[in-house]
């Protein structure tokens, strides 16, 4: 059993998402310490109003130094996205923001931990050795690229921790019975009724809002989306549904509450749970077709998780997608399942896959360059 | 690795009796509502609410973060009231401990109006250090 668990944690495996995840965190970043540094830019820091430190030998710099360590903070966030000097960007990203909220209990909200979190785990994780500043001096310098795969561990307990975040919150719900009974939502809207009837929602839909026995229903739904996408971004089965899911509940939450970068860091960190193993399906394309070299292009550019690797297939064939297995798509089904492996286009496309999409196998081995000729 | 899930199993467990619920994710936990009403109380007995300005201070100044910084208005206590009263208790001692300027103040205190959820209101009287003892 220990042995099984070691082999998981150790085995090698892609770390592109989590160089992925390290580029998005960056933005991330900036947009929490942005309002810290503008109000120090105001000549104001957290102790001037009322604070409260969690201990009382907690270090707390002189004022100038306090903001010199937050500007430091955001020139690391910026270095941690491009990928410059990767491991030492984010380790300081990650100490900074750390230090930040743990100076007083008023700085801590749920989406700032999670930020804290994942800050962790990317700066645990080799995270720089590809989509990255780094990676890019290396090879200009003619130096082999270091290994792209690492030991899964990190990998596997951001994945934990993103489905804590999920399931503690929804148990916390289902063990509520004022919110499992829909009064908690019931209550919220009925206190906000007047902003409600401001904003640009139509008559019926606030009327149904304002409904009791909607909300009886409604919170039973929230609950199990929570529940949902805890538990079922860990099997591939449900894993494309509790994404998806996932972008909708971020997309409502944002919409409907001031959560901070709570949205952006929770859809930020899904692509965490693609397989951590990268070209490992194969594209086919007709480079004499336009569109096809329209798909192959758009693949290029927007396969940051690098699923694909892109072939030339012989005149006149038609797009195809070469799965791990060997089976095949083709046609419009093969550009549907490119699509919804794209980061920028996968919300959009998943829904596509449920339309009946034939797979047949492959007529030769992905990579054979007999007939198809690699090209990227 | 380990250590680290236990860790995080703790917290979330912690959630449901700590006051601040860190790395438990228990999100938009209630939807109670809070008002109070805020006093200074000087050596002579007086009461004298904190709408006032005092020796340069005001209240929305010293306090402007958690929802505190208009107390008198009944507002959401977005992360639940255990929480909301824990920062409202330490605001009242940290203006109590800061406010170097104000030589007739003995204690602030505040009577807090709660009602959680949709439950009938409670009222809870929260005091701050003794400003004659605190230093």
């Amino acid at each position: 059993m220990i042995a099984a668990f070691d082999e998981v944690l150790g085995r090698q495996v892609s770390m592109r998402a989590m160089a992925l995840l390290r580029v998005l965190a960056g933005p991330i970043v900036l947009l929490h310490l942005r309002p810290f540094l503008l109000d120090a830019l105001n000549g104001k820091t957290y102790r001037d109003t009322f604070y409260e430190p969690y201990a009382s030998w907690y270090p707390e710099l002189p004022t100038p130094l306090y903001i010199a360590v937050l500007c430091v903070g955001a020139l690391a966030a910026v270095a941690m996205t491009v990928g410059w000097h990767t491991r030492a960007a984010t380790t300081t990203v990650f100490a900074v923001v750390t230090y930040n909220l743990f100076l007083s209990t008023t700085h801590v909200h749920n989406n700032r931990v999670y930020l804290i979190v994942v800050l962790a785990a990317l700066a645990v994780a080799p995270s720089g050795r590809e989509l990255s500043l780094d990676a890019w001096r290396r090879a200009r310098a003619g130096l082999p690229p270091l290994p792209t795969t690492a030991p899964a561990w990190p990998l596997w307990l951001l994945r934990f921790e993103a489905s804590v975040v999920y399931g503690a919150s929804g148990l916390s719900k289902l063990l509520d019975s004022d919110w499992f009974g829909g009064t908690v939502t019931w209550h919220r809207v009925v206190r906000t009724r007047e902003q409600l009837e401001a904003s640009v929602l139509p008559d019926w839909v606030i009327t149904v809002l304002a409904d009791r026995s909607f909300h009886t229903l409604a919170a039973k739904v929230i609950i199990a989306t929570e529940l949902f996408i805890a538990l079922g971004l860990w099997w591939r089965r449900s894993r494309y549904a509790a994404v998806w899911i996932a972008v909708c509940f971020h997309v409502a939450i944002e919409v409907s509450a001031r959560v901070e970068v709570f949205s952006y860091l929770a859809v930020a960190a899904l692509v965490i749970w693609a397989v951590p193993s990268t070209r490992d399906r194969v594209l086919v394309i007709d480079y004499s077709v336009s569109r096809h070299r329209t798909l192959a292009t758009a693949t290029r550019w927007l396969d940051w998780l690098a699923r694909f690797r892109i072939v030339a297939g012989p005149p006149g064939s038609p797009i195809q997608v070469v799965h791990r297995d060997g089976s095949v798509n083709d046609g419009p089904a093969a550009v549907r399942f490119v699509l919804s492996r794209l980061p920028l286009t996968a919300w959009f496309a998943l829904p596509t896959l449920l339309l009946p999409a034939p797979k047949h196998a492959a007529v030769e081995p992905p990579g054979s360059t007999s007939r198809m000729t690699r090209v990227g | 690795m380990l250590a680290v899930v236990a860790a995080q199993a703790f917290f979330v467990v912690r959630g449901y009796w700590s006051a601040h619920k860190e790395f438990a994710y228990q999100m938009f936990p209630e939807s109670s509502t809070w008002r109070a009403e805020i006093a200074r109380v000087t050596d002579d007995g007086q009461r004298i609410p904190i709408t006032e300005p005092w020796a340069g201070y005001r209240w929305g100044e010293l306090v402007d973060s958690r929802g505190l910084s208009s107390p008198g208005v009944r507002r959401h206590a977005d992360a639940g009231l255990d929480n909301q009263l824990a920062f409202l208790d330490a605001a009242l001692d940290w203006v109590a401990v800061n406010t170097p300027l104000d030589t007739e103040t003995r204690y602030l205190e505040a009577v807090v109006t709660t009602w959680h959820n949709t439950d009938d209101p409670e009222v809870v009287v929260l005091r701050s250090v003794d400003r004659s003892t605190a230093e």
